[in-house]
Order: C-alpha cells, then structure tokens, then sequence
C-alpha cells in the first residue's frame, strides 16, 4: 500500500532537545531492526545543548540515486526514497558522501548502505514512523498539512533547499516562520554559523570575581 | 575479564557484580526476530517518570518483546522518552533476581538463594525478635513512589497495622516533599493544580528548576506548543538545558538562590502594580506581610544574590506581570534544598499576586519525579500520614482510617520520623532491623557513605527488590519482588491524572507481586489481619473508602472509570457533597475553579481552608546549608540526564540507554576548568567535606562559571552523593541535593575503578 | 538512438556473436548439438544479448563508468598487482564464494543465499555446456560398462557407468534441484512472514524470481520422476512446460532481480577504489577542517555530479559542497533552520570567528550511532 497523498513529515530541528527518542524508536522499526537510522549530532558541544535530527528528506530527484553506480536506490511512486536494495548495493560510499542532508549510513560488515524509509513499513499501513510517533519535543512531526496548520499557525512548510548553484526540492518539509521570507532555506548560506542559544555569560550578573575567582 | 586477571580494589564488590550485575541487556531472540507476531499489546504506562506517559508492551511468550505507541492516551499521544521506548528491556533481564538470597560470607557473591518460603519465614523470625526485645518502633520501613497506589496504600497498612512501627517512610522524602509541604500551605491541598492542557493556552510560561527536556520530556512538546501559538517561555537554571537553549529569557541562577529570585520579582510586581487585588482580596490571606517581606528585594539586591543580570530579572516581571494567562511549573530544582519549602512558597506567591489560577490557561505545577510521585505521597506511607492525605496526628483522621481497617485508633502508632532520619536512627542504634523496598539509598541519599556505614550496623535488612541494587547488597535476606509490568494496579501521574497500570506478564521463577511478598511476611508474624487482599482490586476497592472524604478523595475512582476516561482525577468523590457542582466523568482535572468544592472549605471558596482562601507565606531568604568558602570554592549541583533514571537500578542494565551517556560527567565551564587546567574529558577529582568522586570532565560553556554538575545515576565510586550534603529543610526534611560546596582537581591517574567496572557498574 | 545505446546494441551483438561462434566450434560444428535443446540455445543467446546490453548501458552511467574505470586502475595500480591479486583471491572467495556478507545480515538469510546460489552454479555449469554441445557423454567402444565425457570435442576422461561417479554426475540437476528449491522455501518463509521485508517487497521485483527458479527445479524433478518411475508417464509434456520456465528464466535474467548476479561483481572494484583511497591524501572538510574521505573521491564525485547535472558548486573557498563533510552539512541544515526562527525564539547565534568545531553524533553505540568502522568514519567520531 502506498504512503497517503495527504500524510506529511514535518522536522522543526530547532525544536530538538537531543533527547535521542528517536534514535532508540528508530532501532525498534522492522526494516531495520537493532539499527537506527537517525542522524542526531551535536552540532557543537562545548557550546551549546543544540542537536541536529536529521531524517531522509525523500528528495524528489535524489542526488544518492544517482550517483549510485549500481541502481541500488530507487524512489517509489509515492516518493519515498527507499534505502538500498540490499542485491545491489555495492557498499562504495558514493551516496554516503553525496548526500545534501548527510543522511545515509554505511554498514560496511553487511556491505550495504542503509538509510531511512520513512518507516514504510508503518507508514505504508497507515501508522506514523516510530521516530516522529515518540519524539517528545515533535521536532519530528507526522501528520496532515491541514492538522500542521491549526498546530503550528506561526510557522509555514518548506520543502525547496539551496546548497549553492543546486535547489532541492523533497517530499519532507522543514518549519520555519509563516513570515519568513522565502519558501527556500538556503543550507550553505548558512554554513559557517556554529551554533544557536543563549550565551550563560550574557545573563549572569557581573563578571570576574563572580566566579569565585577571587581565592585563585 | 577473568577472575585472575582483575586485582581486587579496596571497597569494590567486584565479585557481588560480576554475579548480579548491573550488566547491559540489548535486545536479541524474539526481540529482533521481524518476523515474530506479539500474541498481544497490554496498554499501560511507563515504568518510570511522573509523567506516565501510555504506551502498549507487545507480549510474545511471557516476555515483553517490544512497545508500540499508544496514540489514543491524550497526555502523550504515543510520545516516549528513550526510558520509555527501551524499558521493555528490563524484563527478562538476566540479572533479575528469581530467587529469594540471603547474605553468606562465605560465598564469593556475598549471597546464597535458599527457598522463598524459608525466606519469609526468616524475616518474620528476625521482626518479631527485634519487635519483641527493642519496641515495635524499631523496626522500621523504607518505601518508595514508584509503586502502584495500591502497594503504597498497603506499605502504610503494614507498618501502621501490622508491625505497628512509626518508623515508615518512602523515598518521595527525596523527591515530592517541598512541594507538597509548600502546596499545603500555600493551597491547603498538595497536586498539581492544572491539567497539562492549560499550559498550552498560556501566554507566559515560568519553568524554574526543572531540566524538563532531560527528566520530563514530554511536557516539552505542550511548551514549544504554548509557544507556537505566541507564548513566552522563561527558564531559570544554572544551567542552560535542552529546552533553555532557545527559550525566550534565560535566567541562569546561582544554585540555592531561588527564593531571592521570586522575591525580587513580586517586587517588581507590586512596583509596577502588576497585580490582581481582586483576586487576592477576595481568595488570599496574608499579602501584606509577603509585600512587607519583599520591599528589600529591589532589582539589584535580587541581581546581587541570584547571580542573574539585572536586565534579566526586569525583563521576566515585565512578562510575567501583566500577563493575562501563566503556567509556572518548578521542580526537584528549586525543591531540593535545606529551604526548598520558603522556595517553592516563594513561585507560588507570585502565581497568587497574579490571580494567575484555577482558570482556563492558568496554572501551577510541580513535575513530580517518580511514576508515582503523585499517588505515593497521599495514602499512608509518609511517616506522618494516613490515606486520603490524612494525617497520622489528627484523631478524627486516626478514627476514620481505624473504622476502616477496623482497629482501635489508638493502636495506631503515632507519627515517625523521615527516612534520612531512619537511617541516622539505624545509625545510633536505636533502629535495629529495615525493611525496603523500591528504594535505592545507599545511591540515592546525599552523603552516602555514611548511609552505607548506617546499614551495615542493622541487625537484620530485609529488601524487596528485582534487581540486586546497590541498597540490596547490604541486605541480610533479599526477596525479589516484581517489575512494573508483572502486576497491575494504579498510579497517580503529575497532573494528578489516575492511571491504570495493566499487568502484561507473569513474575519469573520464585519472584512475586510485591504485595504478595508483604502479605507473606504479614501471614508468617501470625498478624495478617487486614493484609489478606487476593488482589490489587480489592486493595484499591478499601483505598476508596479510606480516602472518602479526605483531601485526596478517591471514592468516585473505579478502575472502568479510569479506562472508560483515559484516567480520572482527583478529588472524585463517590456522591456529589451538597452545593457541591457536579463532576465530570474525569473527576477535577482543574483545581480551585471559582465556585468549586472542596471537603475543608465546603463551599467557603476554592481553596483548602476553612475560609476557602488561599496563603501568602513570606520567604525570607536563607543561603545554601553549606556555601563555598576559600577551602571548597566551588557550587556542586546534581540533576539527572535523560537516558538514567533515579538510582539506575533499571536504566543501567538497559544496554541502549548505557551507551547513550555511560558514565558521569563532571560538567564545568571553559572558564573554571582554565584556572583550574583542565581539558575535556580529562578525569577529574570533585572533593567536598563527606567525599570524593572522580569522573571525566566535560567542558562546556552550558554551565554557570562557578558550579560544577554531576549527574546522581550511579552507585559506588561514581556516586555523585558521596559529596552531597545531608542538610534537609526544617519542614520537609528534603535534603540539599541541589547545592554544596566542593574543590576540584585534575586527576593525576584514573581511578582505581575505570580499569575493572564496566560503564553502569 | 543515443549513442550509448548503439554501442551498447553493438556489445550485446558482439558477445553474443562470439558466443554462436563458440557453440559452433565447442559443438564441432553442431555435430554433437542436441536438436532437442535448439530452443534453450536460443533463449541463452537473446539472454547473451540482453544482458550484454544492459551491462553496457549500466556501465556508461557516469557513476558507474567512473567506477568501471577507476576500479581496473586501482586493480592494475603499479606495484599493487600482487597485491591486488592476493586480495582478489580472498575477497572473491569470502564475499562471492562465501557470502560472508549475507551471512552477516542474517545467518538464515546467508545460508538462503547459499542454497540458491550454488543450486544455480551447479545447473549452469551442467546444463550450459550440453546445451551447446560442448559436453556429451558416450559409451567406450569395447568396454560397454565404460562412458567416456567428450568436452569441446576432445574426449575427457572415462568411468563406469554404474558407479557412484556415475550416479551423481548424471543426476547433478537433481542436487541443484534439492539446493534451490531448498533455498526458495526459506526465502519464500522470510518474506511471508517478515514485517520489515513486507513492507518494500514486490511481486515482480522479489517474489517471481523466486517462483521462476521452484518452477524450474519443480519440473526438472518431475522429468527425473517421470522416467525413473514411472516409465516416462507424461514426459513429453513436462519436458515442453520445463523447457518454458528455463527459457523464461533466461529471458528475465537481463531485467529483474536476476541482473544483480553480473552487477555484483562491482564490489571487488570498489574494494581496491577504497584501498588506493586509504593510502592516498584525505579529503579535508571546509567547514570543520577534519578528514573524512579520500580526496580522489570527493574529486571522482564532483566530476560525476556534473556530468549528471547538479550545481553543488559553492562561491568562496569550500568551492564545492562535496568539500563538506557529512556531519557538517547536517550542521548546517539545522543552522539554515535554526537561523529562519532566530528573532522568533531565544538565543543567537555567536560570532564565528573561531575555527567552526566538529559536530559529534551523540550517540557512539554501534547501531545507535555508526553502523560499522568506516560509518564512524563518515561520522568522524
């Protein structure tokens, strides 16, 4: 059974808490049982709290297809990209590296890249993925446009991204504000920013010997 | 590693571990098998935080196999933590306890099984020769609020009734008290005052002392989703946690200083007059004394004490103040500390300046900690209470609950003391034999080496565990008792909701439901009058009765009622009192809704007074127990991280949830761990007055400068509460987790440890 | 017609030219051919040509090209070709031979494989070489209880016919039989009552290869039955409906699943593209400054990229975001997103003039984080 016209995946990443629901729900999916497919990073530690989920986007023109030299990734009709058809794969890394999102993952033991489907074996019976079920802060979301909506009325779908000359367009869509420009988020524009959040030391009061400083 | 090739190292049970763990348990068998169908899904609850979140276990074979969202349950929607999705690993653990054991010298283990019977039989023998030759007060009970509504009910019969002890209590001591202390005397009445829902229609959104990404997850997604619809979210944390990390005003506040803080801004309030005087002329008692008390607390005062920059403290009463809808929400963080009750007073007179509550969108909360955090701190095993949240000092309260237990009142012991408290008195000798169950001290009470030490001078320790914990290592006889999933019943979840808890599997081997185990023992003293229940419904069916009437009225609760509602809340009593409105089939999930009823106002207002009129109580502000000083210059504060739960007892043998965050961290700025030449993952020694501990540094810039964090998960040479002070409110008896002061250095070697203990051990 | 596929056309003619001419010699002219199988020789043959094609057209894919070529350098790199031919040997014996990495997916999946694969080995290499002549067996004139097997021509080596030998090389289908059809149970197992394999599979795609391969080592035994026991009952028509699920078989080898079996071998390729990788100079990421990946293959991408027409070109240094490091352009991802809130939420974003740090997964557990060694390098832990 196909995946629902109607039924979207939305990802707020800055709604993540890094609270890795996801990556422990993704390990639960049946089309890969006991491994996670989720790309969570802490995008820079020392400091920030701020994590990246990153979930397959399902591009409509997967740039991990097609510089698969072995015709190992196939999108279905309902646009899922699905992960690499396991006779095929050849395990060379080319979409590991290739792709815009950094999704894939590479399980060189099994020479196969494996990557995520959407949950389609949840999904493609009517029920939402295990990651965007279980994510506490919904920065991964599964559901209707019209239900986004009336959820989030602040905040617009976009599905188009820019890495340089190249615009993706995919079936996931990320959230920004309803007033926000552009229906593009332009990635490596915003490539060399570190991190986002409040800087400790902007809020406490006074400085230097604050800290105890005093008896060093 | 072989036996031969590990040293011994000094004060390390090496062989005790190596026997009963905590070792990791991933999913294999059955578990990985996509191709094996569930023969079915039970809908229950988490096993661990107050949250309760639904969730369905997958049932192949007396084994949980899986979970599977429960999306029709309203709190969570199909919502899970990582404990949430991975505990079905605790079932069929292999390091769970199937035998009854008792300590043996001269097993390297430290234990031997012998039969359960003979185990009860033991304990029994070991009460009634304590009881007999030192008082029945010397025995004495530690329970815990992890347990279902029914077992904690059944805890306080068995010690009120059976062994007649004072001595009981439970570890919400560590966890709930401050705030119920503060809600009583603040409301009369100790639950959540609101429903999760009225957080998502709020305009401003006060969260102080709760890491709620880390330890109440989901109520993340109600508060981006306040958000989403224009609300402002306002943190107050030493740290910068998930959810501070894009809040929109962070307060990074001094550990410890909290009371300042709510003071400084009904300051700002009255300053600005940014209150409602209708509200607290007609439904408070006591403002002029709190305005009195706050009149010093200008700006720069607060700024000074709380650390926090004074723009900071100017921009939150300016949300907070004139606002037309608030939620503020607290917990262990402000809670945990030798005042903790002045500071959760000091939230709630800022929620009452406001007029901020019992309506739509309007509300007030502590997250309770434990599954049960709720539940288990209303019907008898507190040492000073009686169900219904009665009081063990009150004669009408000590008549009512006698008439139905059907004793004479003054049978009934009189109060006891707190379980810190128990464990100084098991120090002196004054208490000579335990009993505990769903607690884990010997991990989780501050200073615990000298918990330790207290155990081992007891003459008899019965503990009721599934798993050897930490605690159990120090018992005489250990008799194992039952997960979450292997008995049903219910529990009372943060927002005051009851939930049912449904059994999905049988107990494994000579392990059994821990009221059975209890009604065992009760039956082997020869004084099971009263603990003769065939099953948690009929405890639950008495617990009705008890609670008539009282403050935590259930006698409107039926198990159908819950199922048929997604749970009921309480107060729900079985008939409608006169002038009273009348409830929904969900109970009162609002608290102090104008008009409302309640058994001590009667219709006087919507408070738990006679007058029906809610406190003012002024919150002079008092420092931390212990402040740094040139010795130990540094704050050390302890909290949880997202993967653990509590003591760890279960979350460290679940593999996946280990290789989340295996070991402690010892958290510190860039700026501290400069002067202090230390690097990221460096070990480093964190000393205090009662011990060390060494750990790996993490160095982040999430941190106040001058605080240090580590998380409290781990037992041992890990424990964070070796260093933690045992300075406890005067009111509460909670004990100051949250502030002490340390010195720390960089390790010159790895810890004796490192080389032999696996992560979680 | 492109020219891709003119040249392709002309392989697919080329090799199965070649190979009529070789039934031609191997047969000694058709003077051994065995009329009766005309009709499988003609099936291999458009089989010949329809793999062959398709082979070319995959191969001149700009992925694959750069693969094909890349790949015999790093086979005929100077001074790796003893090497490489030592390596060839292991790899071809662990992987192809031994299927080491099934049984890593899954032992029962592994040993499905197995039975299948060399179920399938085993009838081609008796049947093909009887279909073309190339073997026939006939008896040693002056020793009746003596056959003689004639390969290519040329006489082979003699053995009696009852013996066990004997036995076992004439009943060979029947073994291959036994092994495929033992395979097909078990792969026809997992995919009944598999949920994850449930949820992707087709019928075209994953079942009817299957249901070919038991129809054609269903009826093979039934010709076996039919003349050992039951005195060729029926023979005639089983022999017409074996001869049509072989030559079906035969002409979907160039377009289902089937066609993995001469994709495969690309595997062995890129194990030596990944050995010269690893000894040469590492990409370095323009955001983060750590290695990630050979820079022979960040280069071998970006040509590839453009000949299939992506723009991933970037203005300023990085140059091309194949310069960016998988974790990076995650990073990044969140930053673009993050940024769009930036005066809807709290917190800023600090000034970046420090070097950009190296994003961590949070999660090391193989299977929660990386799925293996060169994951984790992907990820660079």
């Amino acid at each position: 059974m196909p995946l629902a016209e109607k039924l979207h995946f939305f990802v707020d990443l800055s709604r993540c808490i890094g609270c890795q629901s996801c990556i422990q729900a993704c390990t639960e999916c049946d089309t890969h049982k006991g491994q996670s497919m989720i790309q969570l990073d802490f995008v820079d530690r020392a400091n920030s709290t701020q994590t990246a989920p990153v979930v397959c986007m399902h591009c409509e023109s997967p740039t991990c297809a097609e510089v698969c030299p072995a015709d190992a990734i196939k999108r279905t009709e309902d646009g899922i990209v699905q992960t690499a058809r396991k006779p095929r794969c050849i395990s060379c890394n080319n979409c590991v590296l290739a792709c815009p999102f950094g999704v894939p993952k590479m399980n060189t033991e099994m020479n196969l890249m494996m990557k995520c489907d959407m949950c389609y074996d949840r999904t493609s019976v009517g029920l939402k993925p295990m990651c965007a079920s279980v994510c506490p802060s919904q920065a991964l979301a599964f559901t209707t446009l019209d239900e986004m909506a009336r959820l989030r009325p602040n905040a617009k779908p976009v599905n188009t991204f820019k890495f340089g000359a190249q615009t993706i367009h995919t079936r996931v869509k990320v959230m920004v504000p309803a007033d926000a420009p552009k229906e593009t988020v332009d990635v490596t524009a915003a490539m060399y920013e570190r991190t986002i959040g409040h800087d400790i030391l902007d809020d406490v009061f006074g400085e230097g010997p604050v800290f105890g400083e005093e008896e060093a | 590693m072989t036996e031969t090739a590990t040293p011994p190292v000094p004060g390390l049970d090496l062989k005790m571990i190596r026997e009963f763990g905590p070792f990791r348990a991933y999913a294999t068998d059955a578990r990985v098998d996509t191709g094996v169908e569930p023969d079915r899904t039970v809908k229950t609850h988490c096993c661990f935080c107050g949250q309760q979140c639904g969730v369905q276990l997958k049932v192949k074979d007396n084994s949980v196999i899986g979970i599977e969202p429960w999306y029709e349950f309203p709190f969570n929607r199909g919502m899970l933590c990582p404990k949430g999705v991975k505990r079905y690993l605790q079932q069929g653990h292999p390091d769970r306890l199937v035998h009854a054991y008792e300590k043996d010298a001269t097993n390297p283990a430290g234990f031997r099984a012998l039969p359960y019977a003979d185990a009860i039989a033991r304990v029994a023998e070991a009460i009634e020769r304590i009881q007999t030759e030192h008082g029945p007060d010397a025995f004495a009970v530690l329970s815990g609020a992890s347990l279902t509504t029914e077992k904690t009910y059944l805890m306080g019969k068995f010690a009120h009734m059976c062994l007649r002890t004072a001595n009981i209590d439970y570890n919400g001591r560590l966890c709930m008290v401050s705030a119920g202390a503060g809600n009583k005397k603040a409301f009369g009445v100790d639950r959540a005052a609101n429903p999760w829902n009225d957080i998502l229609g709020a305009e401003v959104i006060l969260v102080t002392g709760a890491n709620v990404a880390e330890c109440a997850p989901i109520t993340t997604n109600y508060l981006w989703q306040a958000r989403e619809h224009g609300a402002k979210i306002i943190v107050v944390d030493p740290r910068i946690t998930p959810l501070a990390r894009t809040c929109d005003l962070f307060m990074p506040i001094k550990p410890g200083r909290d009371a300042a803080l709510f003071s400084g801004l009904l300051h700002l309030m009255i300053e600005n007059d940014w209150l409602d005087h209708d509200f607290i002329e007609q439904h408070t008692v006591g403002f002029e004394r709190v305005a009195e008390e706050v009149r010093k607390w200008n700006p720069r005062r607060t700024a000074e004490v709380t650390g926090i920059a004074e723009k900071s403290i100017r921009q939150a009463a300016e949300w907070w103040g004139p606002a037309k809808t608030s939620f503020l929400m607290h917990a262990r963080g402000i809670e945990h500390h030798s005042h903790g009750v002045q500071n959760v007073l000091s939230t709630i007179n800022i929620v009452l300046a406001s007029g901020r509550i019992g309506r739509p969108n309007c509300g007030y909360a502590t997250i309770t900690g434990q599954a049960n955090g709720q539940g288990g701190r209303e019907h008898g095993q507190k040492c000073d209470q009686l169900p219904g949240g009665r009081d063990l000092a009150n004669p009408d309260h000590r008549a009512h609950v006698a008439g139905v237990w059907g004793m004479d009142p003054d049978e009934l012991p009189q109060p006891g003391v707190d379980a810190y408290e128990i464990i100084r008195k098991a120090d002196a000798g004054e208490i000579k034999g335990l009993l505990s169950i769903c607690f884990n001290p010997v991990v989780s009470l501050p200073d615990n080496n000298f918990v330790r030490k207290a155990l081992e001078k007891l003459d008899f320790f019965v503990a009721i565990d599934f798993f050897l914990s930490e605690t159990a290592r120090y018992a005489d006889v250990v008799l194992p008792g039952s997960l979450q999933e292997e008995d049903e019943g219910t529990v009372t979840q943060v927002e005051g909701r009851i939930v049912r808890i449904n059994k999905a599997v049988d107990p494994p081997g000579e392990a059994r439901q821990d009221w059975r185990v209890i009604q065992d023992i009760a039956k082997a003293l020869g004084r099971e009058k009263g603990l003769t229940f065939a099953s948690p419904g009929e405890m639950f069916e008495e617990l009705r009765a008890a609670s008539k009437g009282g403050v935590c009225d259930y006698s409107g609760v039926t198990y159908e009622r819950i199922e048929e509602n997604f749970g009921v809340f309480w107060p729900c009593p079985d008939e409608t009192p006169p002038g009273a409105p009348e409830l929904g089939p969900q109970g009162t999930p609002r608290l102090f809704e104008p008009g409302s009823w309640n058994p001590v106002a009667k219709g006087a207002g919507p408070f738990y007074f006679p007058d029906g009129k809610a406190r003012f109580n002024p919150t002079p502000y008092e420092g931390p127990a212990e402040d740094v000083d040139s010795d130990y210059p540094i704050i050390l504060t302890t909290g949880r991280v997202v993967s653990q739960f509590l003591s760890g007892n279960q979350t460290r043998r679940i593999g996946p949830l280990v290789d989340h965050y295996p070991e402690p961290k010892c958290e510190m700025h860039p700026r501290l761990a400069a002067r202090l030449g230390i690097a990221d993952a460096d070990w480093v020694t964190v000393e205090s007055r009662r011990g060390t501990c060494t750990v790996r540094a993490s160095v982040v810039k999430t941190i106040r400068p001058d605080t240090v964090f580590l998380p409290y998960h781990w037992g041992g040479r890990k424990s964070a509460n070796q260093l933690t002070i045992a300075a406890q409110d005067p009111i509460s008896k909670i004990p100051e987790y949250k502030v002490c002061a340390v010195r720390v250095t960089k390790a010159e070697a790895p810890p004796d440890y490192a080389a032999v203990l696996e992560p979680q051990q | 017609m492109s020219r891709e596929v003119i040249r392709s056309a002309a392989w697919g003619l080329g090799t199965t030219a070649t190979l009529a001419v070789l039934i031609l010699l191997g047969s000694r002219n058709l003077a051994h051919f065995d009329a009766a199988l005309v009709a499988y020789t003609f099936s291999i043959l458009f089989a010949t040509f329809g793999l062959t094609y398709r082979y070319a057209m995959w191969l001149s894919r700009p992925p694959t090209a750069m693969y094909w070529r890349r790949g015999w350098q790093a086979f005929f790199r100077r001074g790796w070709r003893l090497r490489n031919a030592r390596f060839w040997l292991s790899r071809m014996s662990l992987d192809v031979v031994a299927n080491r990495f099934i049984f890593k997916r899954d032992r029962l999946r592994g040993l499905t494989h197995m039975l299948i694969m060399w179920g399938c080995i085993l009838a081609v290499a008796i049947t093909f070489p009887l279909v073309f002549g190339w073997l026939h067996f006939r008896p040693v004139a002056g020793d009746l209880s003596l056959y003689e097997a004639v390969v290519f021509g040329f006489p082979a080596f003699r053995f009696p016919h009852d013996s066990a030998a004997a036995f076992f090389l004439f009943h060979g289908l029947v073994w291959a039989s036994f092994l495929v059809i033992a395979g097909v149970m078990l792969a026809v197992r997992r995919r009944l009552r598999d949920e994850g394999a449930a949820a992707v599979q087709r019928f075209v795609e994953d079942f009817l290869p299957l249901f070919l391969l038991f129809a054609v080592s269903l009826t093979g035994l039934m010709l076996t039955a039919s003349y050992t026991w039951m005195k060729g009952y029926g023979f005639t028509f089983i022999a017409i409906l074996h001869a049509a699920t072989v030559i079906a078989t035969f002409l979907w080898l160039p377009f289902g699943k089937f066609f993995h079996i001469f994709q495969r071998p690309a595997q062995l390729g890129v194990g030596f593209y990944k050995d010269v990788g690893r000894s040469e100079e590492k990409a370095h990421c323009r955001r983060c400054g750590h290695a990630f990946t050979s820079k022979m293959h960040v280069l071998d991408l970006i040509s590839v990229e453009k000949e299939l027409g992506y723009r991933y070109e970037l203005e300023g240094e990085a140059e091309h975001y194949q310069w960016i490091c998988p974790p990076c352009r995650r990073a990044s991802f969140a930053m673009a997103q993050g940024l769009a809130w930036q005066v809807h939420r709290g917190g800023a974003s600090p000034p970046s003039d420090q070097p950009i740090p190296m994003p961590i997964h949070v999660n090391p557990g193989v299977g929660e984080g990386p799925l293996g060694d060169e994951d984790a390098e992907n990820f660079h832990p």
